[in-house]
């Protein structure tokens, strides 16, 4: 190879960066950047917020089954993404997760166990499956993936905590409010990934 | 000859900017603060916002939280439209008789069936989604974009209820009366302008 030819190698290594799918964040990766990960990336703390007012709004028995299922799924969706399983749609899905979380807690109905269950089985394994790590190394990709699990189900917990702490009188109505909020920002993100 | 092309060709690749390539988009006009601007700079959307929020308070519960909570989700499925580039005709026209009406409404003291109110905020925040999601800048973050506007609107409709819990003392009754009425005649010039 030429001197001009290495020269230009040597400078397209240079200018080249990881393509990630979210903006980077210093320190972004390890077990803390995964415990940042879920309020860091909007569409994530979108829909553990939105999960996490639903679950809050519902009586208090049906609320521990939910987060249950919602841990099981995002262990389970951690586990197909250490196996090299990252499907594309599962942003998507998500999104549509967080608008029917949304909505519901926007009419604040209590939601049967089953399709309850259901939704926080597909919110959950889509928030895993959404979360590919940017270690390169698979011992860091791990760990993020361990902090990403624990950040997801912290901050469901806070949510729904508070929010069943809060739904009474007229808290109740903003948080009624802020479910619709969160539905029409998931739907039109979604439909503006669709239309692209 | 050849030792200058590489020269030229190393230059080239040297002065290619090297910005990470991110599916995101940070913010810009497409972002959070493009999407909290864009009902706030139109006077159309933010009276007929300020509006919503003094007809509800005016009417009291269920509307004052019943309003609020429809007008953002049928607002998105406008938004929607907007973003599919359905064909809505007449949108401008329709933001601003939103406007004329719903001043109208409160000017009147207007006090309908809790649906029919609904229906008629419902009917009107299609033709605002369907503005806001027409406008969304290619290439922006539509899920900031989406975020600074519903949370713009979700505000107007606050400060909208704000104001209309003056409706308790019987002077603020007439100021709420009369801002329906300013409201309303907003609405007229804005679809004077647009004739």
């Amino acid at each position: 190879m030429s001197r001009a030819g290495a020269l230009t190698c040597w400078l397209l290594m240079l200018s080249c960066h990881v393509a990630l799918a979210h903006p980077a964040y210093e320190g972004a990766t390890g077990f803390c950047g995964g415990l940042l990960h879920p309020l860091l990336v909007p569409a994530h703390a979108l829909a553990v917020s939105g999960a996490g007012l639903l679950v809050g709004l519902q009586p208090a028995r049906r609320r521990l089954p939910a987060v249950a299922a919602f841990a099981a799924a995002l262990a389970l969706g951690f586990g197909a993404m250490m196996l090299a399983f990252a499907p594309q749609t599962a942003g998507l899905v998500l999104l549509a997760a967080t608008v029917l979380c949304g909505a519901l807690a926007a009419l604040a109905r209590p939601v049967p166990v089953v399709p309850g269950g259901a939704l926080a089985l597909v919110a959950g394994a889509a928030l895993a499956l959404d979360s590919p790590p940017s270690g390169i190394s698979v011992a860091v990709a791990n760990i993020t993936l361990l902090g990403t699990f624990c950040g997801a189900l912290v901050l469901l917990a806070a949510v729904a905590g508070l929010t069943a702490k809060l739904a009474h009188g007229w808290r109740r109505l903003g948080v009624r409010i802020l479910g619709s909020w969160i539905a029409a920002v998931a739907l039109m993100a979604l439909a503006a990934r669709l239309a692209r | 000859m050849r030792s200058l092309r590489s020269g030229l060709l190393v230059l080239v690749l040297a002065l290619v900017p090297d910005a990470p390539l991110l599916a995101h988009a940070g913010d810009g006009a497409g972002g959070f603060l493009g999407g909290l601007a864009h009902p706030v700079l139109g006077p159309d959307h933010v009276a007929a916002m300020v509006a919503v929020g003094l007809w509800g308070a005016f009417l009291g519960a269920p509307a004052i939280y019943v309003l609020p909570i429809v007008f953002p989700l049928v607002m998105a499925l406008g938004g929607v439209a907007g973003m599919a580039g359905l064909p809505l005709p007449g949108t401008e026209a329709a933001i601003a008789v939103s406007a004329v009406v719903l001043g109208a409404m409160v000017a009147l003291a207007a006090r309908p069936p809790i649906w029919l109110a609904a229906a008629v905020v419902g009917a009107f925040a299609v033709f605002h989604g369907y503005a806001h999601g027409a406008e969304l800048p290619a290439g922006g973050d539509a899920l900031a974009y989406s975020l600074g506007f519903v949370a713009a609107t979700g505000l107007l409709h606050l400060a909208g209820i704000g104001l209309g819990l003056a409706v308790r003392w019987p002077v603020g009754r007439l100021g709420v009366r009369g801002a329906g009425a300013a409201i309303a005649c907003a609405g007229i010039v804005f679809l004077w302008r647009l004739a």
